[in-house]
């Protein structure tokens, strides 16, 4: 890790809270995840009359005794979830003050840990120009998540992203849990397809904007020539008064309104977080407050 | 478009420097920033800002260079020739008595001098400008000048008059400026109203003010005694006229004598519009110098509004000290004038040291030292006196009367000496035979003895020598008629009058007899002006041109006299509302103006500097916090 934020301390907090999957749960293995089916857990869920063909050991003989017909007792179904947690490695989450990438790998690191609580499988990608870097995959257990974390230090924020055209492609499962896009979004780059696939393959998704101070509330005045980390072919050339300084903001506002509501109508979860807030605010409060964890 | 001076421009240089300098420092700020994207996603929503805000990028340069643009500009003092606009200005002010009233922004002559100042502020540089003044006399205050400065200053020097002065010889210098140049603008700056004016643009100053007057005073004295029949007093009636010039009016009118306050007579009289009505008063005095009769109302013209008079004789009195032990028949006659004030001393009393007479009378006494102060009376001299102008030789005493005989000649002395006197025979039973110095007339002689002579002494003074005792003589019995006419004209000859008349009007010159002895006369006008006039004449002349009370005072050996006259307006000047038939000039204008010039810009660009430089200061105040 590129600081000690993810420590002990930390994590033993982050361990009381619990991942809320909205979705139907469509994992292949037995996990700590409820599902709207019926399985072979302990927790009782309903009755149904007995079909030719049923398991006889699941009739409650105590029903038959009182009302004189066979019931089937169902049980509820639990499935393992796979989490998938996608960090923008581009070049523009690591240039300038604002730690964005710290920020952005704690926030990774600690989702991965919340899921890895829940008993799911979690994998993390880097998100460079248009392909997914494997960062780690099916991790599963905490040992495995000791001894594999810490390859998130050896994410490069470099060159440029394109996320629509690297997760569409990509394995993303179904239904099978939570997928986590981390990134800027500062970028006319498509990732609206992203979030569309995703849904379509009934994912939860929760969208992570991380700004830095600098980009949230500029203070820089005066005659600037700003040139762009990603490409040199995108500059800005303005003296920066306050009437630019507003048209900033309304522009920023618009940008950030334009993924909130576009998350909102697809049914994803969209957060704000500058890069200079606490991991602690961002878990038990805004997370816990949009219901994703509870 | 001229500048007076061109070096100024020099400045102008600061203008590529400030470029340089400008591009030079004023460079963009280089920076990578991690996205360009929202930056360039906020053109967007950068309002549409008109074509000047787009120059806010160098808006500090252009501040600069337009400040330094001003300054150089204002320092080179630009001047504009604006080809024929320039006229040449004529102005005919009116400055006669009636330019006095005064309405509510001053005097109608004050609203002249300003229209005047307007019309050669608001004129181009390089005109030209003529002022004739109408006053006490037409005097042309300037010939053509382009001064501006100059020209008002004259203007706003010149005082309004007390005369009425016709506009005439203004007309005639004005028709000469335009015969020589018909483009010449005249304007006549009066409160006449005036029906016809050719080529002449009149400025009318009058605006119906409302003026009184009261003129025409005369008056009679009457002796009589007062209610308890013990003192002399002095019953006077005065006749006067009270006249309202704009409109009907109610006048109260009062009579005041001397410096009294409070009026001795009063009287309310209707008046109707330029129709004179006489009013009466009467008051009851010990004595008088003076009185004065005023219109109480408050007017425009408040300088007609009291006429002052003084009476001749009340001004001319004198202290007269008679040596005598017979004095009754010199002191009746002397008394019986009211001017003479008379002091009785014997002859054993006498002190020659005394003085501050103006006329010693010396009867049948022996004089040791002649006084100098004074006119003097020798009756009967005994003895030489030194500067006496003649001397004592014998003493005759006739057996029988004898008469006297007068000179025949017409010499103007003898003449006034003898005025009026019936000749009756004068005889005399004794004689001191005198010799006489030069500058001594005998008025009446017996067998070649001057017996009554006439002239002045040594020290200046007038000397009436009577060879003979008057007491003695039929002057004190059967020509006792002659006798009060001869003492008349010795007492004008030895007092003659400095001033015969006390009453005049603006414009008038005042006559003053330049008496013997008389060092220097000196005239106090009613502004406090001081004026010497020359003596060196039997009459010195002073014209009146202020309305008021004039102090004459003549220092006549070692005394000195006081006299007072008044000069009131004229009745041309009193009217409110006067009519000029015409004042045109002939002949047909052209337009040949000269080239104007226009550097009033030097205050603009002053402003202009200052405001660019001020707004300057702002933005780069703004700059420095925005930082």
């Amino acid at each position: 890790m590129k600081n000690s934020a993810i420590n002990e301390e930390f994590l033993q907090q982050v361990e009381q809270l619990q991942m809320l999957i909205k979705n139907n749960v469509a994992g292949l293995f037995g996990g700590n995840h409820k599902t709207k089916s019926f399985g072979s857990s302990c927790e009782f869920s309903d009755y149904r009359d007995y079909m030719a063909g049923d398991d006889i050991t699941k009739i409650d003989w105590n029903a038959y005794a009182r009302f004189e017909n066979l019931y089937l007792k169902l049980y509820m179904d639990e499935r393992q979830m796979h989490t998938r947690i996608y960090v923008d490695a581009s070049r523009s989450m690591a240039y300038g003050k604002g730690k964005k990438d710290e920020q952005a790998l704690r926030l990774a690191a600690t989702l991965a840990y919340l899921s890895i609580n829940e008993m799911d499988k979690v994998s993390i990608y880097a998100v460079r120009d248009k392909q997914l870097e494997s960062v780690v995959t099916n991790l599963l257990g905490k040992d495995a998540y000791v001894s594999s974390i810490a390859k998130l230090n050896e994410v490069v924020f470099d060159g440029d992203s394109y996320i629509s055209d690297s997760i569409v492609p990509s394995k993303v499962g179904y239904g099978d849990g939570l997928s986590v896009i981390i990134s800027d979004f500062l970028t006319d780059n498509d990732f609206e397809t992203a979030i569309d696939h995703l849904a379509s393959k009934k994912r939860d998704i929760l969208c992570i904007q991380v700004l830095s101070k600098e980009e949230l509330n500029p203070l820089i005045r005066g005659k600037m020539h700003f040139f762009d980390s990603e490409t040199t072919s995108k500059f800005y050339r303005k003296n920066i008064n306050r009437d630019i300084i507003k048209a900033y903001k309304q522009a920023l506002e618009f940008a950030t309104g334009r993924i909130r509501d576009y998350c909102a109508a697809r049914g994803a979860d969209y957060m704000l977080v500058p890069a200079e807030e606490s991991v602690y605010k961002i878990f038990f409060d805004k997370l816990v407050n949009m219901g994703v964890l509870k | 478009m001229s500048f007076i001076y061109p070096l100024g421009l020099l400045g102008l240089i600061g203008i590529p420097i400030l470029i340089i300098i400008y591009i030079i420092k004023n460079k963009y700020t280089e920076q990578v920033i991690s996205s360009t994207y929202i930056w360039t996603l906020s053109e967007k929503f950068l309002k549409r800002r008109n074509p000047i805000n787009k120059l806010a990028g160098i808006i500090s340069l252009i501040l600069q260079i337009l400040a330094v643009l001003f300054i150089s500009v204002a320092v080179a003092h630009p001047v504009f020739v604006i080809p024929n606009s320039a006229y040449e200005y004529c102005f005919i002010l009116d400055g006669t008595g009636s330019m006095n009233i005064v309405s509510e922004s001053g005097t109608r002559l004050d609203a002249g001098k300003e229209r005047i100042a307007s019309i050669i502020d608001g004129s181009f540089d390089g005109c030209t400008y003529t002022l004739i003044y109408v006053g006490n006399s037409t005097q042309t205050v300037y010939e053509p000048t382009e001064n501006k400065d100059r020209a008002i200053r004259l203007l706003n020097e010149l005082e309004p008059t007390y005369a009425d002065t016709e506009l005439n010889e203004a007309q005639g210098i004005a028709q000469a400026y335009f015969n020589e140049n018909p483009s010449v603008k005249t304007y006549l700056i009066t409160d006449k109203m005036v029906d016809i004016a050719e080529n002449v643009f009149v400025v009318d100053v009058s605006s119906n003010e409302e003026n009184y007057a009261v003129a025409d005073v005369e008056y009679t004295v009457a002796g009589g005694v007062d209610e308890d029949g013990k003192t002399a007093v002095l019953n006077i009636d005065v006749k006067a006229k009270a006249v309202s010039y704009q409109s009907d009016a109610t006048l109260e009118i009062s009579l005041y004598f001397d410096d009294e306050t409070e009026s001795a007579d009063n009287k309310t009289v209707e008046v109707g519009k330029l129709q004179a009505v006489n009013v009466e008063l009467s008051a009851t005095v010990k004595s008088f110098k003076s009185f004065r009769v005023v219109v109480e109302n408050k007017d425009a013209l408040p300088m007609d509004n009291e006429v002052v008079i003084y009476s001749p004789e009340q001004e001319s009195s004198f202290k007269a000290l008679i040596v005598s032990d017979r004095p009754f028949l010199i002191n009746a006659a002397l008394r019986a004038r009211n001017n003479v004030d008379t002091e009785v001393v014997s002859v054993e009393k006498y002190d020659p040291e005394i003085t501050g007479y103006n006329l010693y009378v010396f009867d049948c006494a022996e004089v040791t030292q002649m006084p100098r102060d004074g006119a003097v009376w020798f009756l009967k001299p005994y003895a030489n006196v030194q500067g006496s102008g003649f001397t004592v030789r014998t003493t005759t005493d006739l057996k029988r009367a004898v008469k006297l005989s007068y000179n025949s000649s017409s010499a103007s002395i003898v003449t006034m000496l003898t005025k009026n006197l019936l000749k009756q025979d004068v005889e005399i039973r004794g004689f001191v035979k005198i010799g006489l110095n030069r500058g001594f007339t005998t008025i009446m002689s017996y067998d070649g003895n001057p017996m009554l002579v006439a002239g002045t002494n040594e020290f200046g003074n007038r000397e009436v020598v009577f060879a003979f005792d008057i007491h003695e003589s039929s002057l004190a019995g059967d020509a006792a008629v002659d006798y009060n006419i001869l003492m008349n004209n010795l007492l004008a000859y030895t007092f003659p009058d400095v001033i015969t008349e006390t009453n005049f009007t603006c414009g008038d010159t005042l006559q003053i007899n330049v008496i013997p002895n008389c060092s220097s006369i000196r005239i106090d006008s009613p502004s406090g002006e001081a004026a010497y006039l020359n003596t060196g004449s039997d009459i010195a002349e002073y014209t009146l041109t202020e309305v008021g009370v004039y102090t004459i005072t003549l220092n006549v050996g070692e005394a000195v006299r006081t006299f007072h006259a008044f000069a009131s307006l004229p009745e041309a000047e009193r009217y409110t509302t006067v009519v000029q038939d015409s004042f045109s000039l002939n002949g047909t204008p052209s337009n040949n103006k000269k080239d104007g010039t226009y550097d009033d810009l030097l205050a603009w660009f002053i402003i202009l500097a200052l405001l660019f430089a001020a707004d300057w200061m702002v933005y780069c105040y703004e700059q420095y916090q925005l930082r």
